[in-house]
């Protein structure tokens, strides 16, 4: 579009092109994302309606809601929801508690707060599965160094097998769970903290506030939008975890670490049943989904209240 | 005067606290260090050796040449669990930071001039795309898992670049989208605006107005893109066959699953496989802070 064009020719182009720019630049990445997202998705409710047995990879007959029935009666479903609600319980509750007094800690005028401040978020910018490969052998029951450590000291007589113990296990899962996501929590109520205006802590204090005080009446409330934002986010991170478990424990000791979602991979890659496994996913969507419904709900009349 | 000793016994607590979280957040980190250039003997030991005794490189020089440690050579019987695999880090990092910095000019590329349309123009089906694309986040992976194989093998991409960048630009090119439509909606339009006047297109106030002014929403983004490909594991371990595209966290899991293997080369590889986050968040920590920040409290 040179400026020595037709006048009339300049003005009417840029016209067109002014309308047709918004959709040019959304569709490239809109086509990316549909693509990978309609198709498979299409497909994968396709599949859970179909036997699709990867010994038998010739039959695909279909069967309507069977897998779904054969999944929820199976031996493992319930069990499975239990572990996977206690986890995620603890999960949110930990990451809560974590990332709430570490924000508190790093808002502090402590001289160890700036050092904090850069490693806190370590944890957060490495892999899942490496992460949890290092816990792994930190929990090992035969060289760990933790049990190392507590022996040294005399604490312990003999190392502990943290991840074969049932209990032990859910415990060890969870905390270096908390050890991966909570520090991204802890920066968002860091981001919360820092917009409070002091004046409204000094005011109390004038009014005679006491720590827990000040803490219940005016850090809560004002940190309640991002309060829900992690518990959304960390719901969603404990009931989809994979790859922790995938490299810890595998499921288990006896299953007592199989969440839903490890079930939904055993199906697929060691029963060899597609169907089954691709329906199990489906309903973990579905319960996903339902959570983030009604934590949006809460979240509205939260507002209202306001 | 009590209130003096509360407020110093206050910060002593406090000072403790952030010590025993300093130890709980850096501590599997320095380990794993620790461990990697110490022997498997020294390192089976019960108990261990925080301070390695006899510090060596062997470790690091197998990994990269091939020479077997001289700890492995002391006990016959630990030779076996030299790992050939271990030796697979360097080019699985390789493949790692490829797909990553390709996702990341993706994401740029797409995600930026998408961001401005969604803060700053007026179109049909906006709100409905918009919402279109931050719901594809909310699938399960492990749903889409077989279909993203089925669809990739379909298109003979099986084990190519190609593949895990399409797939990992899909994964993180909502949140980019979202996170810098946020960030340009709460930079103040004027300047733009005077660009319109002065007869700018959207697309010229975008590359010569906005994109200098949101340089830091810029990096930010990018860096979140950079470390979610480089640490995705699940869509890598299906789509991938052989070390010409097998990522870092592939790779590591697969030698961590080898119950013969070395600890002392596990540690290796870890610790090389962590080098690039490490450095990435610890040089971008102050946009990443930022950025995080930002997309709690912009709204």
């Amino acid at each position: 579009m040179g400026k020595a064009n037709d006048v009339q020719f300049e003005r009417a182009r840029p016209r067109i092109w002014d309308r047709l720019y918004p959709y040019l630049s959304i569709l490239p990445a809109l086509i990316i994302i549909a693509l990978f997202t309609v198709y498979p998705f299409v497909y994968a409710v396709r599949i859970s309606f179909f036997q699709n047995l990867l010994t038998k990879p010739r039959s695909h007959p279909f069967i309507g809601l069977q897998n779904y029935e054969e999944v929820i009666s199976s031996y493992y479903f319930r069990s499975a929801l239990t572990v996977t609600a206690l986890y995620a319980i603890a999960v949110v509750l930990g990451v809560l508690i974590f990332g709430l007094g570490v924000a508190m800690l790093l808002n502090s005028n402590i001289r160890l707060a700036n050092g904090l401040k850069i490693i806190i978020l370590l944890p957060w910018a490495i892999p899942t599965v490496v992460a949890g490969l290092m816990w792994k052998w930190i929990l090992n029951s035969d060289f760990g160094i933790l049990s190392g450590i507590l022996y040294s000291f005399g604490l312990i007589s003999s190392y502990i097998p943290f991840l074969a113990n049932p209990t032990l296990a859910k415990i060890s899962l969870v905390m270096a769970h908390i050890w991966k996501e909570g520090p991204l929590a802890a920066i968002f109520f860091l981001a919360g903290l820092q917009l409070i205006p002091k004046e409204l802590y000094e005011a109390a204090k004038i009014d005679g506030g006491g720590g827990w005080r000040l803490f219940r009446n005016i850090t809560l409330p004002l940190l309640r939008p991002i309060i829900l934002i992690v518990i959304v986010y960390e719901t969603m991170t404990a009931i989809l975890v994979f790859d922790l478990i995938y490299v810890m424990t595998g499921g288990g000791p006896a299953d007592s670490t199989a969440l839903l979602s490890w079930f939904a991979y055993a199906e697929i890659f060691k029963s060899l049943n597609l169907g089954h496994g691709v329906a199990l996913a489906i309903i973990i969507a579905l319960i996903t989904l339902v959570l983030i419904l009604i934590y949006l709900r809460l979240l509205k009349t939260e507002e209202i209240n306001v | 005067m009590n209130n003096k000793v509360r407020r110093s016994l206050n910060t002593v607590l406090l000072n403790i606290l952030a010590i025993l979280l300093i130890v709980y957040i850096i501590g599997p980190f320095v380990w794993m260090a620790a461990a990697s250039i110490q022997g498997e003997n020294e390192l089976l030991k019960k108990p261990p050796n925080l301070i390695p005794e006899n510090p060596t490189l062997d470790n690091y020089n197998y990994v990269f040449t091939g020479k077997i440690p001289t700890a492995y050579e002391v006990k016959g019987q630990i030779r076996s669990r030299i790992s050939q695999e271990a030796r697979l880090i360097g080019p699985a990092v390789k493949n790692s930071f490829i797909i990553a910095i390709s996702v990341m000019a993706i994401n740029l590329f797409f995600g930026t001039p998408a961001a401005y349309a969604f803060a700053r123009l007026r179109f049909r089906f906006k709100n409905p795309s918009y919402s279109f694309i931050l719901a594809s986040r909310l699938m399960p992976a492990m749903a889409i898992a077989i279909p993203y194989y089925v669809i990739i093998r379909t298109f003979h991409l099986l084990d190519t670049y190609l593949s895990l960048i399409m797939v990992n630009s899909v994964i993180t090119l909502p949140f980019t989208i979202w996170f810098l439509t946020l960030y340009i909606s709460n930079i103040p339009r004027e300047m733009e605006d005077a660009g319109l006047v002065d007869g700018c297109t959207p697309f010229q106030s975008l590359t010569k107005i906005l994109v200098p002014m949101m340089a830091p929403g810029l990096v930010a983004a990018g860096a979140f893109a950079f470390m979610t490909s480089y640490n995705e594991f699940l869509f890598a371990r299906f789509l991938t066959q052989t070390i010409k595209t097998q990522t870092g966290p592939v790779i590591i899991a697969s030698i961590a699953g080898n119950p013969d293997v070395s600890y002392s080369l596990i540690s290796v590889c870890v610790t090389l496989g962590l080098i690039p986050p490490l450095i990435l968040a610890i040089s971008m920590r102050k946009w990443l802070t930022e950025g995080l920040s930002a997309s709690v409290t912009y709204h």
